[in-house]
């Protein structure tokens, strides 16, 4: 085709030169990146230069450091995360084990108490937690019926149970990142490693454990930089003195006189975020963000990074054989199988403590009283009655769809286009770009609520719909762009060729052959962008008004005001919204993970 | 390619083994262990994997277990490995059964098909890790990789890490992993499946010829019925999860039991014909040609109709007819270099396949040319 119109256009080499331009691929990611630098790199600049506007660069930052309240919490917010990143991590990798040997039925059946949580909005799970934790809720009762207590006792608003809530909630984010670094494995190195009289824990010591290092730090990190940012849990599980930094910017963003100060907060929360990310991202690649492949143009650097790998891993094995061996003897001496019976006890703890609270909370929806307790004492309709014919939840319902589905629209035309930019064209640095799409994931949502919301202010749209939407869109992008730029790098491009040759022109090789094979993933992104949005609180409680009311945003009203089945009416409606879409989208993630 | 001192090199560290100061490594452990196989059932719900396989494997053999696809010859050798259990049946090795000594405690070496090289360890950590897990100490162990690293002719890529290699090297590093301890017994998955066929045919010869230095017992599987035929003492033919036929690989080809085996290892023509009479050992035959020919018989067979194998290098082809002739129209004739391979029409239209020598008088036939074939009684062997 381009000799053809060389042939016509010969006089005419600029406007050629325009038109193949104008055809480039690396055009399609304008949209995208012009979207995200309006609202999302706009808004972080200006937070960074309200911060700094103070009487000197530093005043602001001085006092955030200055005040005890401040650096204390950001001393137990580094506690708390790393705790809850390793315990994720330790419970996380026998279950991420116990997925990838269980087989058949029982294999789905473990991956989905994994991936369904997952998908179900934080708020909803950390709701779970304080039903089952509550005074009537049926740890209580059970502690109180084996008598272990004499009376009920409050369990909730302690270190314990925000860790304990943290740890659940990001547990399948880890297990998820774990076992698709273990599911890549050769499945013949395990058996090549028993073949060579090494034990199953000689085996994991020394081959799986070292090959899956990667996939652990990025578990690790993963869970670390979300929980420094996590703010709906510890709000609703911890006591006074588990306050978290994230907790404070949203306090301080109801008193307006701090401006500037409320600024710095939001910076030194990002700078701890980014710096996480860089440094990890220097070990690991950035891709470990979106658990993906390097894009094609790193390749010519490739041998002298294993080179160096090889270097770097003996001196690992070595401190491994310091230190391993004495202690793979004393396991040695342990019966063969209780390393699976690990595997296994491990991973049945992780799949309760998952599946459990969500099981409590639909029976409650159910519960005929007009309290919160489990067991119910009867069952009945009653509370589903109540939110279908409660105006204010059922306008929520309805806001929260329209948000959703405008939301969803937008990120899935943007971040449609963009993975098509990015995959299919040549331009350099590409790496480059895809962290920036992908970056909104691993902002602090207080930090980019915060501003997002000067952002509003200026521009009138506190309390619109499309405002709201389009702030939800900018998660819902990188979601977006993950999935369909691996759709797309499966695609075989033989195929296209082959259209091409046998005569299809551009558009009819991409209706045709194209948007078929990437249907799937364009079906689960739309379904996935959906639901972020349909679950997000922290941004909508900057940016919503008392006129525009989610339903994630009646929920957080209704759990800190009382505690009532309405709730887990909410939440089961959730829970089904999630199942339904998961069993839509089942086809798309088994090919979906097969491709990344 | 360096055979010689390939050999050379094995047999001083034979000596070496023998002299070991760590006891382990005395000279009865570099002979090959028996393992019987009997009755050995594995299902998979209702199929079959491995449906009462027996075998007799002896000491120090070099067997194949050859089959096409889903024959059960890769279950029936994860159970030798112990990777997978039997639901009934036992497998013994050296008289002992095994089925509760987890694969670990085996001490079988194995080369699998994707290599399955531990990318976390360079060349020479991967050849010592099973020294290390049977805790040969260090120096013992640094002196048995060198020695396996130069019979595979891997010395100077002991530093590198495996992704480093190409697939012929990566396999060599593979089967120097497996025989580093001199083990008993080295099972091999279709090791050579996935190199190209130059390659596959150097390492065949390398293997068969490692076979005679170590004298382990060696199981290998492949579905590539030259491979087998190359390399083994001798050949279990398996189907549908059973053996059909086991022998060496001279009776396989030439004798054959069934029209399966027959057809699997080599390539043959299948001949139904009629008995018209039986003197002595030699069976009169017509087929449905009408081409009257004599055979060898089996004892069991003399009356009816039966299947007869000719392989296509055994039947004589002449332009000119003869007294045992029959006339035949080709239908293909290919020239693969010093030989032909011609596809002809027998008069009742059975397809008849002929591979003879490339000679210099002799045009290529064309398509339609009439020629004229015959086989003798040595040359067809006639199946149940």
């Amino acid at each position: 085709m381009t000799s053809a119109s060389i042939g016509v256009h010969a006089d005419r080499p600029a406007e050629l030169d325009l038109v193949r331009r104008l055809k480039d691929p690396a055009l399609l990611l304008l949209p995208a990146l012009a979207f995200l630098a309006f609202i999302y790199l706009l808004p972080l600049i200006d937070l960074i230069r309200i911060s700094v506007s103070g009487p000197s660069w530093s005043s602001y930052f001085a006092r955030v450091f200055a005040i005890p309240l401040y650096w204390d919490s950001l001393v137990r917010t580094m506690q708390i995360s790393v705790t809850v990143a390793g315990l994720c991590l330790l419970f996380g990798y026998p279950t991420a084990l116990l997925i990838h040997r269980s087989r058949g039925i029982a294999q789905v059946l473990i991956a989905t108490a994994i991936v369904l949580p997952y998908f179900i909005a934080i708020l909803i799970r950390t709701y779970a937690w304080m039903v089952l934790l509550g005074r009537n809720g049926p740890v209580n009762k059970l502690l109180v019926s084996i008598g272990i207590l004499s009376e009920p006792v409050q369990l909730l608003f302690n270190r314990g149970t925000v860790l304990l809530g943290m740890t659940a909630v990001l547990l399948p984010l880890m297990v998820l990142t774990i076992y698709s670094s273990v599911a890549r494995l050769d499945q013949s190195l395990t058996r090549a490693a028993l073949a060579s009289g090494a034990g199953p824990i000689a085996a994991f010591w020394r081959v799986l454990l070292p090959l899956t290092l990667p996939g652990m730090g990025a578990g690790f990190l993963l869970v670390f930089v979300a929980a420094i940012g996590f703010f709906i849990t510890p709000t609703l599980l911890g006591g006074p003195g588990d306050q978290m930094f994230a907790m404070h910017i949203t306090q301080q963003a109801d008193s307006v006189t701090s401006e500037g100060f409320l600024q710095a907060l939001g910076v030194v929360l990002l700078t701890i975020t980014l710096a996480v990310v860089a440094v990890a991202g220097r070990f690991l690649g950035f891709e470990f963000i979106w658990g993906g492949r390097k894009l094609t143009e790193a390749a010519p650097r490739a041998t002298d990074r294993h080179a160096a790998d090889v270097g770097r891993r003996s001196f690992g094995a070595s401190l491994a054989d310091l230190f391993g061996w004495p202690l793979l003897r004393l396991f040695g001496r342990l019966p063969a199988s209780c390393g699976t019976w690990t595997v296994r006890l491990m991973g049945g703890l992780v799949i309760a403590i998952l599946i459990l609270p969500i099981i409590v909370v639909m029976i409650i929806s159910f519960s005929s009283a007009s309290y919160l307790t489990f067991p119910p004492p009867g069952f009945s309709l009653r509370w589903y009655e109540q939110f279908f014919s409660d105006s204010n939840w059922m306008r929520a319902f309805w806001t929260s769809l329209v948000v959703a589905a405008m939301s969803a629209g937008i990120a899935i035309v943007l971040g449609a286009s963009a993975a098509l930019g990015i995959v299919r064209s040549s331009i350099r640095g590409k790496s480059a770009i895809m962290l920036l799409l992908v970056s909104p994931i691993i902002v602090p949502p207080v930090v980019l609520g915060l501003s997002l919301y000067s952002l509003f202010l200026r521009f009138d749209l506190v309390g619109s719909t499309f405002g709201l939407a389009a702030a939800h869109a900018i998660g819902g992008l990188p979601i977006v762009v993950v999935i369909l730029s691996a759709s797309l790098q499966g695609v075989d491009t033989r195929l296209e060729q082959a259209a091409a040759v046998h005569g299809a022109s551009s558009l009819t090789v991409f209706r045709l052959v194209t948007l078929p094979a990437i249907m799937p993933g364009l079906a689960a992104a739309t379904f996935f962008a959906f639901l972020h949005s349909f679950d997000e609180l922290v941004l909508t409680l900057f940016l919503s008004s008392a006129q525009l009311k989610t339903l994630p945003l009646m929920l957080w009203g209704d759990i800190n005001y009382r505690l009532n089945p309405v709730l887990a009416v909410v939440s089961t409606l959730e829970v089904l919204l999630v199942i339904a879409g998961l069993v839509l989208a089942r086809p798309v993630l088994a090919t979906s993970r097969r491709a990344t | 390619m360096g055979e010689p001192a390939a050999l050379r090199a094995t047999r001083s560290s034979d000596v070496n083994v023998r002299t070991s100061p760590t006891g382990r490594l005395r000279e009865r452990d570099a002979i090959g262990s028996s393992i019987a196989v009997r009755d050995a059932v594995k299902r998979y719900g209702s199929f079959h994997a491995v449906d009462r396989i027996s075998i007799d494997i002896e000491p120090g053999e070099f067997i194949t277990l050859l089959g096409p696809s889903g024959s059960g010859k890769t279950t029936l050798l994860n159970l030798v490995a112990g990777f997978q259990s039997l639901d009934s049946g036992e497998i013994l090795v050296d008289g002992k059964p095994v089925h509760n000594v987890p694969t670990h405690k085996r001490g079988f070496g194995m080369v699998f098909q994707s290599y399955a090289l531990f990318p976390n360890m360079t060349v020479s950590q991967n050849v010592a890790f099973p020294l290390r897990m049977a805790g040969v100490d260090r120096a013992t162990a640094e002196r048995r990789v060198a020695e396996t690293l130069e019979i595979m002719r891997l010395t100077e890529h002991a530093a590198k890490s495996p992704s480093q290699m190409s697939g012929g090297q990566q396999q060599r590093v593979a089967i120097a992993r497996a025989i580093v301890r001199r083990p008993r017994v080295v099972l091999m998955d279709e090791p050579l499946s996935a190199l190209d066929r130059r390659l596959r045919e150097s390492i065949q010869i390398e293997i068969r010829d490692l076979h005679q230095t170590i004298g382990s017992t060696i199981l290998f599987v492949t579905h590539d019925q030259g491979e087998a035929l190359t390399m083994s003492d001798r050949i279990a033919v398996l189907n549908a999860g059973k053996i059909v036929q086991i022998g060496r690989p001279l009776d396989i080809y030439r004798h054959p039991t069934d029209r399966f085996v027959a057809s699997f290892v080599g390539e043959s023509n299948l001949i139904e014909a009629e008995i018209l009479q039986k003197r002595g050992s030699t069976l009169t035959m017509k087929n449905r040609a009408g081409y009257v020919f004599s055979a060898e018989s089996r004892d069991t067979i003399d009356v009816g109709r039966a299947t007869v194998l000719v392989r296509p290098e055994r039947i004589a082809v002449s332009n000119e007819p003869n007294a045992n002739s029959t006339p035949v129209s080709v239908t293909s004739a290919i020239f693969l270099g010093e030989i032909l391979r011609i596809e002809a029409q027998m008069e009742g239209g059975e397809p008849l396949l002929i591979r003879c020598t490339d000679m210099a008088d002799r045009p290529l036939p064309a398509v339609g040319d009439r020629l004229h074939v015959s086989w003798g009684a040595a040359d067809c062997w006639v199946l149940a």
